[in-house]
């Protein structure tokens, strides 16, 4: 197990920057998700690390060792890395059995230690007993297996996961999401992740980077992004949050049309600014009273104990969840804020 | 930086052996006196025969290909499947050997044909008969890419014309007609190319013709053989050859831009073939006649040629030529170098071809489909021309370099090779481009070198188009004359020449065992590749 260490990352294609001054330091032992939308310079990170993308400025240290200095760049086959790919790259004309084997012939290790390893790796992956079929007779959970076998075979300092998990179908993922965690306390390896769902990052990860646009926008444990975004964007790609851009005076927030009044814990000067709000955070209310707006509902939708309501305020939609009510789709209905962040400009 | 140097060191390669010998061809080609030679006595004469019987084969191909392409594609014609690998046979086997057939059976006095039908009726000598068989020869270059052009063409679309009035014939007329005419009609251009660069067939179907229909191929072998100044004749002629060679790539890739204008993409398209009704049988009869006579009269009649005791003769068959002929030490010795220089064009192609596939270098693909395009006689001039004399190189003032290859079989394999690099380069080029870039990415990742990532992920996954590659190959040069007419070594034949020198001047017989032979090698290997392919097929 070793550390990770990236400082000031730069990587371009063409004219078009990827990755923007990305630093980072991955503990021994511990596991960092790259989280954030496509594009967002997540794997572009990740094949950085990896050595097979060389960065245009910055530096990538591996344990005691630089690998990538802006200069000079070990290759990706002397990094002591392992890697799996969200497209499985099980070599299809090679056993399951010769895919893990690889990385130790590589090695020129004797013929019985490969193969006691090769089975030992299998018994990790639940894979026991399969070394002899082809690649074309496994399903695509299986195939993930066979690539995280290979990429632990030779034990690796670090495992890069690309989107491990995004190619298979919801239960598959549950259950492998699972046995990566299980592995994980098992091996006790580095472990970088990328993803772009929130719920695999916060689940397995001890740090999570939120990347957007080839910057790091919070780099935090799981839990700090619901307590703490630290940007409107984090609140909103990580908590769902609706994002209104207005402005804060006295005590109330005015976005489009509607004035709503801050909840008490928004203590914040006059100001322009995004107001992040969950769902959950919305009060839905059929009686009047206050001077909270009234919100025509465009649509109803039944997300079992609590229902989602959606409004169209002019181009915004504003998604709110709350317990049901007896309401249908264009009644007036009264929405307040019980919790919310303010982010001025 | 390092696939820079490899593919700058690819292009000198093709520079040196393909590219300045082609220069210095067009340098002589229009050298002083160039005017005079065209001048020259036959000279326009067989131009003309070039243009003739290249646009005759190209109209025969069109117009026969075309309207069975149609009944294959979009109707329920009947042993569709059938007639579909027979027209797959044309292009596999080379076209002298169509040839021989057709003067077997339609020589004007022993012909078989004319044995049944009377004494002169059929000539297949002169510029008809090389613009049919050459015709006939070029049917899989408008039929196949016509059928995939069809096949882009959604059901739907003849269905609104039946809807609208339109009877199955009109129907067929009003919609896959007009849609698939840009592809038939770039396949018949392709048809003119090989036609006019061909040399077999116009060799041995007119040349002895009465009165003789040269051209430019044909004279151009002739100059070749009178030596110094026939050489620098032969140069200047080639031009013509050239010029119509590039003339037509410049009409193809105008009519291939604008056939890929309108047709689908092929995901969700429906094939509902439109039925023939009473018409159906007499239908599928003509065409399967019309097959038959194209493809399967003549190979049978090379068969009968190689039995016949002697030529001409139907009774008391025998298969001794078949043994005097495999048993011929002069067979044999042109086996053994036909066999040794298509191994290694063929390994050199498939292993040239992948080097420059891997460079990603769309221009030097091009190069390399560039001189296959070109005619191998213009080609073979160009080695000739360039290699007759010995090329010495003085390096570090010191070492000289001598470069020997004129009259050598080394020669006429840099020829084979050039000649057929688009191969290599179009399978490995295509291979590549369907493979997942992860697979080479996790070799490296475990622990493999560029190089041996490659080696271990991601040849493995590039058989089948390797494989391909170097088959066809293999067999081309096989069976080669073209280029080795010119280029063999004095007393070296290859099979290709051979066959011809036997066809031409003295035994048809000795030539058909050996044009039989190569028949069976090709229907040997198409039926195993197809086997295998369809095994690995069924596994996946």
């Amino acid at each position: 197990m070793a550390s990770v260490e990236l400082t000031g990352l730069f990587k371009q294609y063409g004219a078009t920057p990827v990755v923007r001054g990305v630093s980072l330091r991955v503990e021994p032992g511990s596991l960092l998700a790259l989280l954030g939308p496509s594009g967002c310079g997540k794997t572009t990170t990740l094949r950085l690390i990896a050595g097979l993308e060389t960065p245009d400025a910055g530096t990538i240290a591996i344990g005691e060792r630089l690998v990538s200095d802006g200069a000079q760049h070990v290759a990706p086959e002397k990094r002591g890395l392992g890697m799996v790919f969200q497209s499985y790259a099980v070599w299809p004309h090679k056993s399951v059995e010769q895919n893990v084997a690889y990385p130790l012939q590589l090695q020129k290790r004797s013929r019985e230690e490969i193969s006691q390893r090769v089975s030992e790796a299998l018994g990790w992956v639940r894979l026991t007993g399969l070394g002899g079929r082809l690649p074309q007779q496994l399903s695509g959970g299986q195939l993930q297996r066979v690539a995280l076998a290979r990429a632990l075979v030779a034990k690796p300092g670090v495992l890069l996961l690309d989107e491990p998990l995004s190619n298979l179908d919801l239960a598959l993922r549950e259950e492998l999401r699972g046995e990566i965690a299980a592995l994980r306390a098992r091996l006790g390896i580095t472990m970088i992740l990328v993803t772009h769902d929130q719920s695999e990052a916060l689940a397995l990860a001890d740090t999570v980077a939120v990347m957007n646009g080839g910057r790091i926008e919070q780099l935090a444990a799981p839990e700090v992004f619901y307590r703490a975004p630290a940007t409107p964007f984090v609140a909103g790609f990580v908590g769902g949050a609706n994002l209104l851009e207005g402005r804060a005076e006295g005590g109330f927030f005015h976005w489009r049309e509607s004035r709503f009044t801050l909840p008490a814990e928004v203590s914040t000067a006059n100001a322009e600014g995004v107001l992040a709000v969950r769902p959950e955070d919305f009060l839905v209310t059929l009686g009047q009273g206050g001077g909270e707006p009234e919100l025509t509902l465009s649509a109803r939708l039944f997300a079992g104990q609590q229902v989602e309501y959606r409004f169209m305020v002019g181009e915004a939609v504003l998604r709110c969840m709350g317990p049901p009510l007896a309401v249908s789709p264009g009644a007036k209905v009264r929405v307040s804020i019980a919790r919310a962040l303010f982010f001025a400009r | 930086m390092s696939s820079k140097l490899v593919a700058a060191g690819l292009f000198s390669v093709l520079a040196v052996f393909a590219l300045v010998p082609l220069g210095v061809l067009l340098l002589r080609s229009t050298g002083e006196g160039w005017l005079s030679v065209w001048r020259e006595d036959g000279a326009l004469w067989a131009l003309r025969g070039t243009l003739l019987t290249a646009s005759g084969a190209a109209l025969f191909a069109l117009v026969i290909g075309l309207p069975v392409a149609i009944l294959l594609g979009r109707t329920d014609l009947a042993w569709a499947r059938a007639a579909r690998t027979l027209l797959t046979l044309p292009s596999a086997i080379p076209p002298y050997i169509w040839a021989m057939g057709w003067v077997a059976l339609a020589n004007p006095r022993a012909g078989l044909l004319n044995l049944v039908l009377g004494p002169g009726t059929l000539d297949i000598y002169g510029a008809a008969g090389i613009a049919f068989v050459l015709g006939g020869a070029g049917l899989p270059l408008v039929v196949l890419p016509t059928l995939a052009a069809l096949s882009r063409i959604d059901a739907s679309l003849e269905e609104a014309a039946r809807l609208s009035g339109a009877s199955v014939w009109k129907t067929l007329l009003a919609v896959p007609v007009p849609l698939a005419l840009p592809s038939a009609l770039s396949g018949a251009a392709l048809v003119f190319l090989s036609s006019a660069s061909s040399f077999g067939v116009p060799y041995i179907l007119g040349v002895t013709a009465n009165p003789p229909t040269p051209t430019l191929t044909t004279r151009l072998y002739g100059e070749v053989l009178m030596g110094a100044g026939g050489l620098h004749r032969a140069a200047v002629l080639s031009l013509g050859l050239l010029v119509i060679a590039v003339s037509v790539l410049v009409l193809n890739a105008w009519l291939s831009g604008r056939s890929a204008v309108r047709l689908s993409s092929g995901k969700g398209l429906s094939h509902r073939p439109l039925p023939l009704g009473r018409a159906r049988w007499v239908t599928s009869l003509l065409v399967m006649a019309l097959l038959a006579v194209v493809i399967i009269l003549p190979l049978s009649a090379v068969f009968l040629t190689s039995v016949q005791p002697t030529w001409g003769e139907l009774r008391g068959l025998t298969f001794s030529h078949w043994q005097g002929v495999l048993s011929s030490p002069r067979t044999l010795a042109a086996a053994g170098r036909s066999a040794m220089l298509s191994l290694a064009a063929a390994a050199l192609v498939t292993g040239l071809g992948l080097a420059i596939a891997t460079t990603r270098r769309k221009w030097l693909e091009t190069v390399g489909d560039g001189i296959f395009a070109l005619p191998g006689t213009v080609f073979a001039l160009a080695l000739i021309v360039t290699f007759s004399r010995d090329l010495r190189f003085i390096a570090f003032e010191r070492v000289a370099l001598v470069l020997a290859l004129g009259n050598t079989l080394t020669l006429l394999l840099i020829a084979y090779v050039a000649k057929h690099l688009a191969y290599g380069i179009r399978n490995s080029s295509d291979g590549l481009s369907q493979l997942d870039p992860s697979l080479a990415e996790a070799a490296r990742l475990s622990g493999a070198s560029g190089p041996r990532a490659f080696l271990d992920a991601v040849v493995p996954q590039l058989r089948g188009p390797l494989g391909a590659a170097f088959l066809l190959t293999f067999l081309t040069c096989m069976t080669e004359l073209t280029v080795s007419v010119l280029l063999v070594p004095t007393g070296a034949e290859v099979l290709g020449t051979l066959v011809f020198e036997l066809q031409s001047y003295a035994d048809p017989a000795s030539a058909s065992v050996i044009a039989c032979a190569f028949i069976v090698m090709i229907l040997i290997v198409i039926t195993t590749t197809s086997v295998v392919a369809r095994a690995r097929g069924a596994r996946r």
